[in-house]
This record gives structure tokens, sequence and C-alpha cells, in this order.
């Protein structure tokens, strides 16, 4: 529902990683190609996509070296691109069909273009190291069919793949939810916090809890955050574990339904794990798919485990801030998801440390999850706790990679009009944000066909999206509206003085 | 540098007993072992091992020499020590001594005077008032509670009484023959005032001011003695051949309460199957406010503790039962009228080692005087476990040397503050001596146990029990805590340290016990003197074998407000600036563990709804920037975890130089706060200076100096900027057309472009 939707069987979806400093010589020219989707396409129609994806980039960079090529609109296809390491880019080329429904922000596409590349990251390490450590491109290969597909397979329903359309214009992809605390509340989690420390001995573990999908503490910098935060909503929470059916978070939906269908449909999208390009010429054995569904369960201590990482296996991620590997351990109790990060250093024995370390959390930090989950299952609020009546809104933080939404029930009570007005507001914003690197202050009104009011707020990295329904209202009543919600809900960060 | 130092004392020698623990456990277990025989050099061996394990350490260490551990002696860790200088009083003729333990005097008779040394407020030059009473026999002396009357008796069956003012006299005899005196004793139950007990019963009598008295009520029962404790109110009533059936009155203000007759417990041998309870062998003691009955039954080598009830008299032994749940159906035969009575033997009851034993009572310590071992064991009633607090002591004068040529003068002495319970005289260690309740002194009895005791929680819980020189245990408590994480103790253990202390501060402070010193906390002499002091103390507290009184080197003004302290809970803010601020310094490389020790801090004064110094806000910011924890940091703000004040935003600025993120939590901060000026310098600084003066112009703020403005936009080379401002200042300041600063930048800006318009 409210997705751009695509028959996958078509050629509706293009989605391609090249590297430009690989297949230079002619003749050559298949050995760029890192990955390509659908992947039964002939390899010419392959190198004419990314063949024409590098002319455009190599013709912008001429103009601006360093940001070279964001969009380009052809008459029926959009060509998104994101470069996601240096001289890695990775293409999506979307059909503009006739539907209404097919129109979306080039900006969260990116972001979903972004979100494969980060995930693909944390569990792989950068593309490049990859690359160095195979220069025959057959690793690299290998890891990103199973992974992508398996990512994309979040996005389908049915037949079909949802990008996110203009339904979606008041979410923000690559970011995280917070759960709002309590002080007394934050004390606790801060303290379990405290002792999640220390769980692994004297080197100091990180760790990120949430509640149901929303993020309730992190140890992490804002980046890792979303990352592992996003990984988590999508295979570990308890709403991902209970097989997605009741799953309410906003980005992903359907997760087990679409995994089903696509199963008995459209074999070429998921790939049952035997027919997957594992050997692929390399020596790495088997390739691990992170993304893989179903596979996490939670084990009678209260950790999640999965054979992903093979039997007996601790999971490791690769976090981009401290530049290390860590192992992942998760443990739930009833929605709350705690996942803790024990530096490799630390893991000197292999699987007995880890159990050692499972025991320290279980015998230190039991009673203090067991607090924790009480009190906030206390002041939970629902699905709807975020809700605003009379507000359709979007608040972004970028510095903290942080967003805060209405309700995804309540936004799909909005007219289209409005939605396609707010698309339209945010693409303003994203244009003049790009525009000019330094952080502006702004004010974007617009009315759409059905009168309702569309504003936007910029002041210091700090966004507000607002859609307001009520046709009666003059821009001085939607104003007003904008500055008590500035000023109840956001400290009144927005409030133009 | 003094505070760095004396912490880092306090970890060497915390390092250094965390080194030698297995030598300490030895040595430890030895003398537990031969607790009834020790004597000196006892368990020398293991002593050495220790010793010279110590001085390995401090040697490897390279800390100061190690003059105190050369001094070692006796071969014992830690010492009771007695109150010395003792209080003396050379009375010629005296006949003898008597305690009144109602009014804490102590009283020295000779044959027609009467000495009485206060011993509430202990000093010992004061000089005794002196009363003259008419010659004869004194069996037992008291005052009246009100002091005016002295009362004598003088026989088995007369007593006299002597009005101190008006020198009137009378005299109260029973019935020769038929019953005679055992006793008596004031009271303050508004029934009676004073109380005989005689063979027959007791006879309670109302005392007018012209010392008229009348008979108010008799009880009626065969008494062989009695024993009675002003402190607890509590009059036992002997009675039975073997003297173990007790009846008990408590006379206290609330009127007189009959006690349920009990009988004690005795175990009888083959040599000796009547056995016989003497008024010598049953102690009244106040613990904690609660009256405990203590009884030696030499046959079995046990003390029994009863602690009385207002309705019934139930020996301790629930606890007991709880933990050999086992015994209770195996050997203790349960009778319904008296449950539980074959178990006593076994459960509340503590071990005896000596065959002469007294006990006292110092600071809601059982203290048990093991007389022929020689030794002290120190009891924590409250605590449900029947272990002592510390291996047994030796009881040892406090700086006092040549204890040979002690004598009776010497001895009747040490009746200190808050000295307690046992009236009697009990024979201690020398056969010559004659102590009247010894005393022991509160910081050599923590300092033992914190020598013996590996869990600083339960020490910490003992400390805060204290109430006897509060201030001790306060500054004990306090460089506990420093050195748990000095240490670097696991958090675990810290919290449930810091826990202790903050509950046992807000019960204090809901109780009202704790008080504040104002004055000592503003005068800086103070401040710089306590944590040297501390240091020192914390030092001795973990690493004492000194057999040398330590004596706390501090001004005696000093001493008169610790004295003035009547607990020893510490506010969250004392906590802050001796535990937390003192150890930032030492601590700061290893921040996270400081931060999640004041995390636990925050979270446990939360939960006892308490405040506390901004200070530790802004030294958690401190701590989370320079370990570049910047989201948690956010999260602490976000939150409210660190609450929001201009000091906390000023420091999120300053630690907001190296992350442009924070400084911006700050600058929110100190909009939310309203502090305008701040809010727009701060803007200015950063270059947002259109922003701020919109600010300005909407809040109405004329403080901050319009130059910041004009200078910040002439920085900016935007000369439409600047003219924006310049006209938006003389809009908001009237008359600023007419000042110099408007001249210069009207000028500068029409130099540089002739083509903007103002």
């Amino acid at each position: 529902m409210g997705m751009a939707s695509m028959n996958s069987s078509g050629e509706s979806l293009k989605l391609c990683v090249f590297d430009l400093r690989r297949g230079q010589n002619e003749g050559q020219e298949l050995d760029k190609i890192l990955f390509f989707y659908p992947p039964d396409v002939t390899f010419s129609t392959q190198l004419s996509v990314i063949g024409l994806s590098e002319g455009l980039i190599t013709f912008t960079r001429l103009f601006s070296p360093e940001a070279a090529c964001e969009v380009i609109e052809a008459e029926r296809h959009s060509h998104v691109f994101h470069e996601a390491e240096p001289d890695i880019w990775m293409v999506m080329v979307v059909e503009k069909n006739k539907e209404i429904e097919a129109i979306w922000r080039v900006d969260a596409l990116q972001k979903v273009l972004k979100e494969v590349h980060s995930l693909f990251v944390m569990f792989h390490g950068s593309i490049r190291s990859l690359l160095d450590k195979e220069p025959s491109g057959g690793l690299i290969r290998s890891h990103f069919y199973p992974f992508i597909t398996d990512y994309l397979n979040d996005l389908s329903v049915g037949k079909k793949l949802q990008l996110p359309s203009f339904r979606e214009t008041l979410k923000e992809r690559g970011t995280v939810q917070m759960l709002t605390l309590a002080r007394d509340a934050a004390l606790e989690v801060q303290s379990l916090v405290g002792v999640l420390d220390s769980c692994a001995g004297t080197l100091r573990c990180h760790s990120v809890i949430l509640f149901h999908d929303l993020l309730v503490s992190t140890t992490l910098s804002p980046d890792d955050t979303v990352d592992l935060f996003t990984f988590s909503v999508m295979r570990l929470t308890s709403n991902a574990l209970s097989s997605g059916t009741s799953s309410w978070s906003y980005l992903r939906k359907g997760t087990s339904l679409s995994q089903t269908s696509s199963k008995s449909t459209s074999p070429q999208l998921l790939v049952s794990s035997d027919s997957l390009p594992s050997g692929n010429g390399h020596d790495a054995g088997r390739v691990i798919r992170p993304l893989q569904h179903n596979k996490w369960i939670k084990g009678k201590d209260g950790f999640l485990v999965t054979d992903i990482w093979g039997k007996d296996a601790t999971p490791t991620i690769w976090l981009h801030q401290r530049q290390e590997r860590v192992h992942l351990l998760a443990y739930q109790q009833k929605c709350l998801t705690l996942v803790l990060l024990v530096p490799t250093e630390a893991i000197v024995n292999g699987e007995l440390d880890i159990s050692f370390v499972k025991h320290q959390v279980i015998e230190n930090a039991t009673a203090k999850i067991l607090k924790v989950e009480e009190k906030l299952s206390k002041g939970w609020g629902g699905e709807n706790a975020y809700h605003v009546s009379g507000y359709r809104y979007l608040l972004v933080d970028n510095d903290m990679e942080v967003s805060r939404a209405s309700p995804s029930g309540k936004v799909a009570t909005l007219a289209k009009e409005t939605l396609l007005a707010v698309n339209k507001l945010r693409e303003t914003v994203d244009t003049e944000k790009s525009r000019t690197k330094e952080e502006k202050d702004m004010e974007i009104c617009i009315r759409a066909k059905n009168n309702a009011w569309a504003i936007a707020r910029v002041t210091r990295g700090k966004e507000l999206y607002m859609a307001l329904e009520k046709a009666s209202d003059t821009l001085l009543d939607a104003t007003d509206s904008v500055q008590s919600f500035s000023n109840r809900y956001c400290n009144g960060t927005f409030s133009m003085d | 540098m003094k505070e760095k130092n004396s912490a880092s004392t306090a970890s060497t020698l915390g390092r250094i007993l965390a080194t030698c623990s297995k030598q300490a456990k030895d040595y430890g277990s030895c003398v537990a072992s031969k607790v009834h025989e020790i004597e000196k050099d006892l368990c020398l061996k293991q002593f050495l091992a220790l010793k010279s394990c110590m001085q390995h350490t401090v040697k490897i260490m390279s800390s100061r020499p190690s003059s105190s551990q050369t001094s070692v002696g006796s071969g014992a860790l830690s010492h009771a020590y007695i109150q010395h200088p003792s209080l003396r009083c050379n009375v010629p003729e005296s006949r003898g001594l008597f305690y009144d333990d109602a009014n804490r005097l102590l009283i020295c008779v000779t044959s027609s005077q009467v000495f009485s040394w206060e011993t509430a407020t202990f000093n010992p030059d004061v000089s005794p008032s002196v009363d003259s009473i008419p010659e004869g026999p004194i069996m037992c002396i008291r005052f009246s509670l009100d002091k005016k009357v002295v009362a004598v008796q003088r026989s088995d069956c007369e007593i006299q009484f002597f009005h101190r003012e008006t020198k009137q006299t009378l005299t109260h005899k029973c019935r020769a023959g038929s019953e005679s005196l055992l006793g008596f004793f004031w009271s303050d139950s508004p029934l009676c005032d004073l109380a005989v007990v005689k063979t027959s019963g007791m006879d309670l009598f109302a005392c007018d001011s012209a010392m008229n008295l009348r008979l108010v009520e008799t009880k009626k029962v065969n008494v062989n003695w009695y024993i009675y404790t002003h402190e607890s109110r509590l009059v036992l009533l002997a009675s039975g051949l073997q003297c173990k059936t007790i009846t008990g009155f408590q006379l206290s203000t609330a009127g007189v309460v009959r006690l349920p007759k009990f009988e004690m417990t005795l175990a009888t041998t083959e040599s000796n199957s009547k056995p016989i309870i003497s008024a010598g062998d049953v102690h009244l003691i106040t613990v904690y406010g609660r009256i405990y009955c203590l009884q030696v039954d030499m046959e079995a080598m046990l003390l029994h503790t009863y602690r009385f009830y207002r309705d019934a008299v139930v020996q301790q032994l629930l606890v007991f039962l709880r933990e050999f749940e086992p015994l209770k159906s195996e050997s203790c035969k349960l009778n319904a009228k008296q449950p539980y009575l074959a178990c006593l033997l076994f459960l509340g009851s503590l071990p005896i080692y000596s065959s002469k034993l007294s006990v006292s009572v110092v600071d809601n310590l059982l203290l048990v005087h093991q007389i022929d071992a020689k030794v002290v064991i120190i009891y924590d009633l409250f605590v449900d476990s029947r272990a002592p607090v510390s291996a047994p002591l030796p009881l040892l004068w406090r700086g006092y040397q040549g204890s040979d040529s002690s004598s009776q003068a010497t001895n009747k002495e040490n009746e200190s503050p808050g000295s307690s319970t046992i009236n009697e005289n009990v024979v201690m260690y020398e056969d010559s001596w004659t102590f009247l309740v010894p005393d022991l002194i509160l910081d050599q009895t923590n300092k033992a146990i914190s020598a013996s005791s590996s869990d600083r929680t339960s020490l910490l819980e003992f400390l805060q029990r204290r109430k006897l020189e509060a201030n001790k245990a306060k500054q004990l408590c306090l460089g506990i805590a420093r050195a748990l994480i000095l240490e670097r103790r696991p958090a675990t253990q810290v919290t449930q340290a810091i826990d202790v202390l903050v509950t046992a501060y807000s019960y204090s402070v809901k109780a009202g016990i704790y008080k504040e010193l104002k004055n000592e906390k503003t005068t800086p002499t103070n401040d710089g003197a306590s944590p040297d002091n501390e240091g020192r103390r914390a030092s001795e507290s973990s690493l004492d074998e000194e057999e040398v009184e330590i004596n706390v080197p501090s001004g005696s003004a000093d001493e008169q407000q610790e004295s003035q302290l009547s607990s020893p809970a510490i506010s969250p803010d004392e906590l802050y600036k001796f535990v937390f601020a003192s150890v930032e310094e030492t601590m700061v490389e290893e921040s996270d563990y400081l931060v999640a020790i004041i995390t636990e801090f925050l979270r446990s004064i939360s939960a006892e709804k308490l405040k506390v110094d901004l200070n530790i806000y802004v030294m958690t910011i401190r701590l989370l920037a320079h370990s570049k924890r910047f989201a948690e940091l956010s999260l602490f703000i976000t939150n409210k975890i660190i609450e929001p004040s201009k000091e906390v935003a000023l420091q999120l600025l300053e630690s907001g130089r190296q992350n442009p993120r924070i400084r911006k939590l700050g600058l929110d901060m100190l909009r939310q706060l309203s502090l305008h000026h701040e809010y727009i310098s701060s803007l200015v600084q950063d270059g947002y200076y259109l922003e701020a003066l919109r600010y300005a112009q909407k809040r109405k703020v004329t403080s901050v100096r319009s130059s910041l403005f004009l200078e910040a936009a002439f920085a900016s080379n935007d000369m439409q900027h600047l003219a924006a401002i310049l006209r938006a200042l003389s809009e908001l300041i009237p008359g600023f057309k007419e000042t110099s600063e408007y001249y210069t930048f009207h000028g500068l800006l029409n130099e540089t472009s002739s083509s903007v318009a103002v």
C-alpha cells in the first residue's frame, strides 16, 4: 500500500553497482560490473545501462568534480546515482509509468541506495576492501548478489517491488526513531547501559537498546546507530521476530508475507540458498547472508540465535566510527531488544568467551533489564503514541540522524493532493539544501490543490514538515499552528521569533 | 596536588591489601581458629607472612617507607580501644563507686560525702559535684531523675532519701524479717517515680516535691534477683529455684506494661543438673532502639539472645529457622505453648569462648568481652546473621601504654559519650581491674572492621547505622566510597555502595536526623583540610595494623563540629564534592567507568527524589566529551538525565568546541531557559548574527552590546548584512543614531559601498 510498485518480472527497476577503476580497457568492460539487478538481463543490456551512467558521471564531473551526478530525468526513466565509495557507483533506474503512484522523491530513492550500501559495509566491510582482497571481483560479486537480493525482498509485496513513493513523504529513511523517555526511565536505561558496557571485562562493550521498533539508547555514533537500528528493526526486534505480522514500523511492512509469496511466484528474486552463487570461484567458502529472512530465533536464555554465520558462530559486524569488527549479541525480553557489541579483542577463546559474556549479561543485567522493560511498558503509548491530533508531521534532526513522524496509519488519511504537495515541498527543500553546504534557516509554505497547507521549516540542522488539511485555514492560522506545535513538541526549535 | 596524593595513597593501600589477600586470610583464619587460646605471637608465622607480603608490595610500588609496618608487635590486625585519657577520681577514703545509669552519673562515696561526675559529656578534667550525707553504710545510691533527691540504700530493709536543696531526709523501711530489699530505681513513668524491689515483689511509689512517698501499686512476685536498665525502662524479676522464671515490667512514660512470664533456657549437664542463673548472667541491652536480653548459659557455652516485643518474648530464631529448615523437623520438638523451644540452644545463640563473659554496647554494636580469652567479639544484631562483624579483637587502652600501673582508681573512668546500658561491675582481663562499663571508641572499631570485612557495601551499611562519632563514620564512608572508585571496583559493587549511602541519607532526612552544618561547609580551611584528612583516614581504614592510636588530626573546633553531627548520613552534595569531584582528576582517563558510576549515583538520587549539585552534571558533560561519547551525551541531554541549567548549557558550549552538535544542544538549552543574553552572545559567536539580532528584536533584549552585532557583521564582509543590522539596531534602541558606534559603522558602510541604502 502506498508504495510505487512495479512488476519485478518486468524491467521497471534496474539496480547496478559498478567500479569506475575497473574494466577501462576495451573488451574488459564486463569487469566493472559488480552487481546488476535483475540478474537475468543480457550483458549487453547491463553494459548499456552502465555505459550510459558512466558517461554521464564523466561528463558531469567536468563541472562538479566533487559531487558529480545525482539524477538524470529521461522521458521514460529516472536514473538515480549514488557514489557509495570513491569511484564505486550505485545506480537505480526506475521506470516512469503512467500510474500516478510512481511519483517519488529522488532523495528518497538515493536513501535506499545509501541504506543498502551502509548495511553491506556493516556486515562485510567496504566494497573497496573486498575488491582489494580479491582483485578478480568474484568475492564482492558473490557477496553482493545474495545481499541485495535479500534486501530487495523486503521491498517486495507479492510480485511487485515497492519503492518509496510520495505516499511515504512524511517518513525519512536512514534515520532513527526514538522512544521518548521520562527522566527516571532514562536513568534506569542508562544504568543498564553502564552494566552492559562492562560485560566483557575491561574492554568496553557498545550497546543499542530498542523497545518495539524504537530506539531507547545507543552508545554508538549516529551513523553506526542508524545502520544497526535499521538492521535490528528489519530482523531482530520482537516485531521482526514475530514474523512481521504485527510490525507497524513504517518503513518495513509485511516481510514474511512478501517472502512466502515471492518464494512461489518470483524465483528470480528470491534465490534459494543452494542456488545462490555461493561458490563462485573464490576460496572464502560459504557466503554469509546477513539479511536472510526468518533466521533468528529466541533462545532459551533470552539471547537471539541464528545459523546465518554458521552453526554456533556469533555474528560480527563492522563499526564505522571505531574502524573495528565487533561481535553482535542480541538479547530480548518481551518487546525490549538489546544489541550488545563485544570488541573482538575481548573474544580470545571464541565461543567460550562469548558464553562468558552472555553469562555476565544474564548475571549482572537481568534484574535491570526486567526493570527497564517494566518501566518502558508502563509508559508505552502504543503505535500512535506520537500522534498529535490535527497534525501530520515529520520531524528530522540531521545532527543526530533522528526522525519522528505521525504514525503511518494517520498519514494515510491525508488526501493524495496533500501528500503530493508535501512531496513537492520536500523536493524543494532537498534542492535548496544541496545548493548550499552550510546550514540555513528557511520556511516554505505551499497551498495544495485541495486548499491544504504544506509547510516546511528548517533551522540549523533540524527540519519540520507538516501537512494541515483544514481548508478554511489562512496562512496565518497555519503558521500559528506550526508555531504552537513547535513550542509544545519541539522545545520551540522551529518557533520563528 | 594534595588531593591527588591522598587519593593515590588510598588506592595504593587498597592494592596492597588486594595483593596480600591470601596471607591476610590465612592469618585471620588462624586467629579465629585459636580464639580461646589467643595470646601474643600465637599466629606469628601467618602474621609474618602477611607482614612481609605487605612490605614487599609497598617496596615494589616504591611508595613511602613502611614506617607503620615495622612497629607491629602484637600480631593483631586491629584493636578495640578503651577511651583514654580516662576519668580519674582520686577521692581519699573512697568507700565505693556507683554508676547511676538514669542520670549518667559516676558516683563515688566516702563515709559522709557523695562525689558525682557527669558522664554524658565526657571530659576527664571535670570536677565532681559534692553532696554531704549522714554517715552510714551505702549499698546503693541513685539520684532522682530531677537530681534533687539522693536515695541511698542503707541495708536490706532501709532506704534513705536526702533532698539536696532542702536538706530534708526521709527513711523508708520494709517489713523486716518477712521480706528484704533487693534494690530500687527511679522511674519517669506517669504512674510512679520510684520502684523498690523486694523479695516479695515490687512496690511502686509516687514522690512529690516535698518528698512524700505514696504507695501506688504493688506487684506481687517472689524475687530472687532483678536487673533494670534505665535505657530500656525494663525491669526483670527472676524467680524460681533456678531463677529462670522471669517476670518483666516496662515502666515507660506510656505507663507500666507487664511482660508475659517466660522461662530462660538452660542446658543441663550430668555434673550440674540444676544450674542457677545469677543476675550477672543476664544482660539487658538496647540496640537500634530494640531491647534485647542476653543470657549466659555457661553449661552450653552459649549466649542466648532474646528480643523483647511489647506483647511477647520471642527468641531470635525466625531467621535461623529459615536457614536451618531441616533442623526444625529433625531435632526440634515443636511445642505449641513454647514453639521452637528445642531449637533455641542451637539457633538464637552466640558462642562463648570464655568462662567469664560480659557484654557492652557501643553505638548499637554488641561487644562481647570474652574475659578469659581477653578479646572482644563485635556483633551487629541488626543484620540477620550471627556472624561477628570482625575477628576477635584485643581490648587496649587508647593511646595508653602503661596499663599495668592501673589501679582501682584509674579504672573508675571511661564513661564516654553515648555509652549505654549495662551497669554493673565487670572484671576485665586482669583480676585487679574493676571496670564500669568498658567503652570502646567507634573509629577504632570501624577500622578494625574495614580491615577485616571484604564486603564494602555491608560495611557502608554498617557505618551508616552508627550514631556515635557520626562524623568519623561519615568521613570513613566518604573515604571508602572514594577508594572503591579509585580502585575501579566493579560498577555493581560501587552502585550498591552508593545506593546504601543515598538511601541512608534520604532516610535520615525524612527522619529529621540529618542537619547540614552550614558553617562547616563554607569555611574554606575546612574544605582544604578535609580531603587530606579523609585520605589519611581512608588509608588507615584499608591498612590498619598500627597499634598506636591514630587520632584524627583536626583542630578542636573541628572536633566540636564533628560531635554535633548526629548522623553519618552523607548528602548528595557532599558525595559529589568529596567523592566525585575529588576523583575526577585521577580518573579522567577512565571516564567511561566514572560516568557509569555517576549515572548510578544520579539514578539513586532520583529514586529517592533528592536534589544534587549542578556541578555533577557539568562534570558528567566534561567526562563524556573527554572520551568523545557525543552520541551518549546528547542522549543524556535530551532525556534530561542531565537537567538543564545555565551552568550545564555553558559547559555544553564549551565542550561543543570539538563537536558542533553538542554546541547546538547548549544553544538550545540557553534558549529554552530564556537566557537571552547568553543565547544571543553565543549565536553571534557562531556567526548567526542575523538570527541573533532577530531574536533580540523579538524578545526586546537590549543587554547585548550593539557593537557585537556590528563587528560580527562587518567581519563577515557582507555589507548588506551590516546595513540590515544598523537599520535594525536603530529601530531597536532609541537614540542609536546619535551614538558614536552608529557613526563609525555607518561611515564604514558608506566607504565600502555607497550603493547600499541605509
